[in-house]
């Protein structure tokens, strides 16, 4: 739709800025607070300006993180939490693609109801069956492990059915001239397929780093060793205080450095994300 | 350089739709033979079963002295010419080109060699590093002719290669694909629905309907000769005026067909003619003008030269010579 009344500009404009002051100004007060002293966001008026504390707060998160609540230094949940979100998406991307590929290209037994059972675990989110994954989990002695943290959340419907979208859109054609070029089902896979779906992947692997890093009910339930914490989880236990004042100014650094990676990746792969949510030629 | 037999081939599909029978074809070494028919009559799936992408489902395929309906595509030595060209997207040119190649384990300096030469037989050598996008319709149309000729096939196969082509480009690029095909004498099936570009090209014509063979023969054979009513009427533009023989009873030596077929182009205006047409519209050509009417009920066409009279009927006149007659039961020609 175009329009050219200057009314109507300046009104969307308006609309805009609101909407974007309301999303920045929580994460503006995040910010606030970690370069605050420790009581000053006790005192009853929540400061709106930086104080002088930025470089102490940030370098002690780093460095010791919150012993108190029995936390690991931020550095090492930073690492926890990016190991967790890249084999979850690496995972989900590499599994769900050889599924649609096999749903797609190949007829086999049962595939109808393969691709059926794919679509229903779209019905089971981690939080619905979190109590039997734990006893799976628990079972194989994966409790404080990576591949407790990330090996439940790989299967992913939803990635396999956009894969399966993708490749329906690839013409027979393709297929069957790669067919008499001589190349293989796997080949066919490399060659093809693979090239052809890399800005779906990175516009996936966008999606699926930030849902991995933002895990929290999960690694909260099997991490009982420190080593293990995640920055998402660990936040929590940061400001679960039993008897004292949650220490604000450091529980908010270490939420801005949380934030910091998923910025990166949605900065980085930008141009790959939106080519890959609305390209649909192939 | 291969002949190809096809042995009372049939398909059908698994839920008993039949879509070829009884197909027999004896395609000679170098030889170029087109498909025709219309859509639905199983043209392209009788390429696909020779190019072993359809399985086949009775009788059987031989290219050269090999029986090949359980090869591979890729190990019939042949070459397939998409309609959508279905090039490879994110390839290159030369990529595209070298691909079948590369994966048959080619040495470098021959794909190298192969690539240089096809690039140079249908000059896009200057777009070899650029990718399928950056091409024009047509220039999509050669690099497809490129990747079948760099595998020296013994078989090209084209599917409506150039139903996507406008027409000007459609009768350029078929002048090119037979004197391509000239070159190298590679044996050649070629399917369309085009029967114009079927006439030009073939050194003979199979013509199918309903997934049977109607007629194998050289395009002038079937022209003159055509062996049903549906050939007839198939083959030739404008297309033969098919007269019910009952309608138009006064025609000498034709009471025993059922249906009575004559082109426009062999009628012509005659003072003492058999025929009487009342004209109900005029196409003009440029050189000729096609003139539709009906003569006792039946529609017919004539085509006369630019510059003959008109009139709101026509007496037309024609050579006994040029009468096809066909059976009325089953539409056969009867000499």
């Amino acid at each position: 739709m175009i329009e050219n009344r200057p009314g109507l500009t300046f009104l969307a404009h308006l609309v805009l800025i609101a909407g974007v002051l309301i999303v920045a100004l929580p994460v503006w007060v995040a910010f606030v607070a970690s370069t605050r002293g420790a009581t000053d966001f006790m005192s009853g008026t929540i400061p709106m300006w930086p104080g002088p504390h930025l470089i102490e707060n940030y370098s002690r998160m780093l460095d010791t993180g919150l012993s108190t609540s029995g936390t690991p230094p931020v550095g090492l949940m930073m690492f926890n939490s990016l190991v967790m979100a890249l084999s979850i998406a690496i995972g989900k991307i590499a599994i769900s693609m050889l599924s649609a590929f096999a749903i797609v290209y190949f007829r086999f037994p049962f595939r109808g109801l393969a691709f059926w059972c794919i679509f229903i675990t779209l019905m089971l989110p981690v939080e619905v069956r979190i109590v039997p994954s734990f006893q799976v989990v628990a079972g194989l002695g994966l409790l404080n492990s990576y591949a407790g943290l990330s090996l439940p959340l790989i299967a992913s419907a939803t990635a396999t059915f956009l894969f399966r979208q993708v490749f329906l859109t690839i013409p027979d054609e393709l297929t069957e001239a790669a067919r008499i070029d001589g190349a293989g089902p796997m080949k066919f896979f490399r060659d093809i397929l693979l090239p052809l779906s890399r800005t779906n992947m990175a516009a996936l692997f966008v999606i699926l780093f930030i849902y991995g890093w933002n895990q929290y009910l999960w690694p909260l339930l099997i991490t009982t060793d420190a080593q293990y914490y995640t920055i998402v989880a660990g936040i929590k236990r940061m400001a679960d205080v039993v008897d004292g004042l949650p220490q604000w100014h450091l529980v908010m650094a270490t939420a801005i450095l949380a934030m910091l990676p998923p910025v990166a990746v949605v900065i980085g792969m930008q141009r790959l994300f939106v080519k890959g949510l609305v390209e649909t030629e192939k | 350089m291969a002949s190809i037999t096809l042995d009372n081939l049939g398909k059908v599909y698994p839920g008993g739709t039949r879509a070829v029978g009884d197909v027999n074809i004896d395609i000679a070494d170098g030889e170029f033979i087109v498909l025709v028919g219309p859509s639905g009559c199983g043209k392209s799936t009788l390429l696909r079963m020779v190019a072993g992408l359809e399985s086949i489902s009775e009788g059987e395929v031989r290219i050269g002295d090999r029986v090949v309906n359980d090869v591979e595509p890729a190990d019939r030595d042949i070459a397939m010419v998409f309609q959508n060209y279905a090039l490879y997207p994110h390839m290159s040119v030369r990529q595209n080109l070298a691909y079948g190649l590369k994966n048959r384990g080619t040495p470098k300096a021959e794909i190298e060699r192969r690539v240089k030469e096809a690039a140079e037989i249908l000059q896009i050598g200057p777009f070899l590093d650029r990718k399928p996008r950056a091409l024009s319709g047509g220039q999509r149309q050669r690099v497809a002719m490129g990747r079948a000729i760099t595998r020296e096939p013994a078989v090209f196969l084209f599917d409506e290669p150039l139903s996507n082509l406008d027409a000007k480009l459609r009768v350029a690029m078929r002048l090119e694909i037979k004197e391509l095909q000239k070159r190298l004498r590679t044996t050649s099936i070629y399917v369309t629905h085009d029967q114009l570009e079927a006439m030009t090209l073939a050194d003979r014509l199979v013509v199918l309907n309903g997934g049977r063979i109607e007629q194998i023969g050289t395009p002038l054979d079937v022209y003159r000769r055509p062996a049903s009513t549906f050939v007839a009427s198939f083959i030739g533009s404008p297309a033969m005026n098919l007269l019910d023989a009952k309608a138009v009873p006064h025609l000498p030596g034709t009471a025993h067909a059922g249906t009575i077929g004559i082109r426009p182009e062999d009628l012509s205006l005659a003072e003492d003619g058999l025929i009487e047409m009342n004209v109900m519209a005029v196409e003009e050509l440029g050189a000729q003008r096609l003139v539709h009417g009906r003569t006792s009920g039946e529609a017919i066409t004539i085509a006369l030269p630019s510059d003959a009279p008109l009139g709101d009927t026509l007496k037309l006149g024609f050579d006994r010579k040029n009468l096809h007659l066909f059976s009325r039961d089953s539409g056969a020609r009867i000499d």
